[in-house]
């Protein structure tokens, strides 16, 4: 995102219209694995946000970093994975932010009150942050918020280190006076983490045969998460289990809430796991590959059933496939992810239209189902191993369309052309109404990635 | 086919291999190597007492008579006498004598590894690749690559070795909790198990401790050996049990039960510890059977008067009928633990007897 961009939407929020505010932002979020042998930074500094009750889905190759862009959401990295310092996610549901708020007091901060003893200067100097990490030139122009949330505490004087509540308009003290703050997701921890994963984000996993637990029944394992967020145990739970269950579509619920998941197919066994998911009442379901294990039918059934309860229920939805055709039939908006880089991002009718990275374009040719006897389109060889930072384009290997400026510049996510903002590809080439050398010249020296880890 | 219908199917398979198990065990006393009769009578008997002997024990009858008979005694525990090893006792009363010392050493036997090889094993699936993880997995190995008999023996050494404080810190085994010394008691021996008495609570008779010193004397007695005996199910437990837990803990359900927000807590006592018995079971099982092997050798080193031991007496002065009744009881032992082990999958895997 360009500076510009940043500052205005910051003045934004601090005139308190959050109208236009995403349900979650997810900024420059950097997800690493460390092993003895190389470190694979999975998820490597993408930007993107969803609205409440829209669909964004995210569209890659096996290996490119979808699934823990949605396990870093979700609290779920696991050593020796982790989020790195720089990376901020932010829930900005003002029901969450106020619960919060109230719930941890001791972690909740007035941002207000930071600014005073903040120093841009010295959190610069004195750390290996950098001002363009933040999307800014001049460290000055660096708000304190970003620099709090990325984890940057001790530096703006935060001592307990554990803070993840900001506000940005309201007394920190008193809940309901607060218009407007953000939960920052990849700094919760203990339970703030649990009250944020299933009750405010669920989430869908891939394989339906093994993400329920063998030995417990199917309403039980509803039961629990019901008890969990709603406080609702013993019969008034058994019953609730069933409605939601007979809500994703499963027969005879009242009987089948009693029964294990081995006697579930595959199909009932995915809306078992909505029901789940639904179980919280969440405001985002992030749904990793739902359909990638059951056959085609069954997809379509699953497909239906998601954006029925996108409409009825009104929550916003993560869609994460390797399938482009899913992905049109899902989406409000694309985001195409490739070695832990968001590539191209665009509204779904636009991306498919008119498709402006080169791997995109590879993506949508390389879907089966053209003219019968017609050689299927492949892209030549493998998604790489992110291992070492990104100074040069990661798909220029692989790009019909790479020039030699592929091999040393890196291409950050830059508007297609002059008149569009809302549709972005990280490639040379663009924005395409300039000339290429003018267009080479942009991406130069605006990676805002530090080297450091 | 219903979870219940597995396990009563599994409960009535017992009875071929209890069959299965009585015709072994008629053809190797009867057609095994050492005659019956030169077994009783010794090589210097004369030809007329072997005739008459022969005469006596049925060995003269058909093959198939003397096969009904053996079937209908063993069921009916009518075992016969002894032969040599408590000559003319009857091996029924024998058995009774014996068994409960054996109980007790299996039971401290089952328990520990049970209570320490487990809980072990889970901390370090738990904890996988830190030092608690390194140390109880190098403990477990080293624990199970040493073989039982040489165990006891250096245990016995070590621990006569402390009387009158000669051990580490002047440590004295002897003197530790009830005091053996003084007593005049051996470290070794078979526990009296004299220290309950029954009462009668609603005409049921009821049985309580009532002399909680013989019982610390009869525990102490038997815990050398038990921990010995139990050694090698301890470590198996402890590895199995590692494994079943890093298998749980990296599955998906998992993921989906912290995706749903519940604490750790719940997590590994609900969702994984149920999940990684299932693997552990068979394991605890059998290493139940291999404790009836083992004490035959600690019963015999330490110096207890169990089934272990008369069954080694039995095996090496060729007394035919009292090793065959033991074999036969060991079986029911292994066939009622297999009974417990079905029993018990039925309880914990709802996948039990779920035909695809």
């Amino acid at each position: 995102m360009a500076a510009d961009e940043r500052s205005a939407s910051a003045a934004a929020a601090t005139d308190g219209a959050r109208d236009d505010d995403p349900l979650i932002d997810v900024r420059n979020l950097q997800t690493a694995f460390f092993t003895d042998k190389e470190t694979i930074r999975a998820v490597d500094g993408i930007d993107f946000s969803i609205d409440s009750g829209q669909t964004v889905g995210i569209v890659g190759e096996s290996g490119s970093g979808k699934s823990v862009t949605a396990r870093s959401l979700m609290g779920l990295i696991e050593s020796p994975g982790r989020v790195l310092r720089g990376s901020s996610v932010r829930y900005r549901d003002l029901d969450a932010v106020r619960e919060f708020a109230r719930t941890f007091a001791k972690r909740t901060v007035a941002v207000a009150d930071l600014a005073e003893r903040y120093d841009p200067a010295e959190v610069f100097g004195r750390t290996d942050a950098t001002p363009e990490e933040f999307g800014y030139a001049d460290p000055a122009d660096v708000p304190v918020v970003d620099v709090a949330a990325a984890g940057y505490t001790d530096e703006v004087g935060l001592t307990d280190g554990d803070e993840c509540v900001f506000v940005l308009d309201g007394d920190a003290g008193s809940p309901e006076s607060i218009r407007d703050g953000f939960v920052e997701i990849t700094r919760l921890s203990g339970e703030a983490q649990r009250k944020i994963r299933g009750g405010r984000i669920a989430m869908v996993f891939q394989d339906p045969l093994t993400s329920l637990n063998p030995v417990y029944t199917v309403g039980n394992q509803i039961e629990e998460a019901l008890e969990l967020h709603q406080g609702l145990s013993g019969k008034a739970a058994t019953q609730e289990a069933a409605e939601l269950l007979e809500a994703v579509g499963i027969p005879d619920a009242r009987r089948r809430v009693n029964e294990y998941p081995h006697q579930f197919s595959g199909g009932m066994r995915q809306r078992a796991v909505i029901a789940m998911a639904l179980a919280c009442e969440p405001d985002m379901l992030i749904c990793d590959e739902p359909t990638t294990a059951l056959d085609v039918t069954i997809q379509a059934q699953i497909l239906d059933l998601i954006a029925e309860i996108q409409e009825s229920r009104d929550v916003a939805v993560m869609f994460i496939t390797h399938d482009m055709g899913v992905i049109a039939d899902v989406s409000d908006r694309v985001n195409v992810m490739y070695a832990g880089e968001i590539v191209e991002s665009a509204d779904v009718e636009p991306l498919f239209a008119d498709p402006k990275h080169p791997y995109t374009n590879g993506l949508l040719d390389s879907i089966p189902g053209g003219q019968v006897g017609d050689k299927l389109s492949t892209i030549d060889g493998n998604v790489p191993t992110p291992n070492e930072p990104a100074t040069y384009c990661r798909f220029a290997p692989r790009c019909p369309k790479a020039f030699d400026e592929c091999e040393s510049v890196h291409p950050v996510p830059t508007p297609v052309d002059e008149e569009t903002d809302d549709h972005t590809a990280a490639c040379l080439l663009y924005p395409d109404d300039v000339s290429t050398e003018e267009a080479v010249a942009r991406h130069r020296g605006r990676d805002r990635r530090g080297d450091r880890e | 086919m219903s979870r219940w219908q597995y396990f009563v199917k599994r409960l009535l398979l017992t009875v071929p291999v209890l069959f299965a198990v009585l015709t072994f065990l008629f053809v190797m006393l009867r057609a095994g190597p050492i005659d019956p009769v030169a077994a009783r009578l010794g090589p210097q008997a004369g030809a007329a007492d072997r005739a008459q002997l022969r005469e006596r024990l049925g060995l003269n009858d058909p093959l198939w008579e003397q096969y009904v008979d053996f079937i209908t005694d063993f069921i009916t525990f009518n075992f016969g006498q002894s032969w040599v090893v408590q000559a003319e006792r009857d091996i029924l009363d024998i058995a009774i004598n014996a068994a409960p010392a054996t109980l007790w050493l299996g039971f401290w036997a089952i328990l520990l590894p049970l209570f320490i090889g487990i809980p072990l094993g889970f901390y370090a699936g738990l904890n996988p690749n830190t030092l608690g993880d390194y140390t109880a997995s190098l403990g477990g190995i080293i624990w199970q690559a040493l073989p039982n008999f040489w165990l006891c023996v250096i245990a016995l050494a070590v621990l006569r070795r402390t009387r009158n404080g000669g051990g580490p810190f002047g440590f004295d085994w002897y003197a530790f909790g009830p005091d053996f010394a003084s007593r005049n008691l051996s470290i070794t021996g078979t526990p009296s198990l004299e220290w309950f008495s029954t009462t009668d609570i609603l005409f049921l008779p009821v049985p309580y401790v009532s002399d909680w010193t013989a019982l610390a004397i009869d525990i102490k007695l038997i815990l050398p050996a038990a921990i010995i005996l139990g050694s090698a199910s301890m470590a198996a437990e402890l590895r199995i049990g590692r494994t079943a837990m890093l298998e749980t803990v990296n599955s998906n359900f998992v993921e989906t039960a912290k995706a749903k927000g519940l604490p750790d807590r719940v997590i590994v006592w609900k969702h994984i510890f149920r999940n990684a018995l299932i693997p552990l079971l068979p394991v605890i099982t059998s290493e139940a059977f291999l404790l009836i092997g083992g004490s035959v050798i600690v019963e015999q080193i330490f110096n207890i008067n169990g089934l272990g031991r008369i069954f080694f007496q039995a095996l090496t002065q060729g007394d035919l009928p009292m090793a065959g009744a033991l074999l036969f009881l060991f079986t029911l032992i292994i066939l009622g633990l297999n009974i417990l082990q079905d029993f018990l999958y039925t309880v914990i895997d709802p996948r039990v007897g779920y035909d695809q």
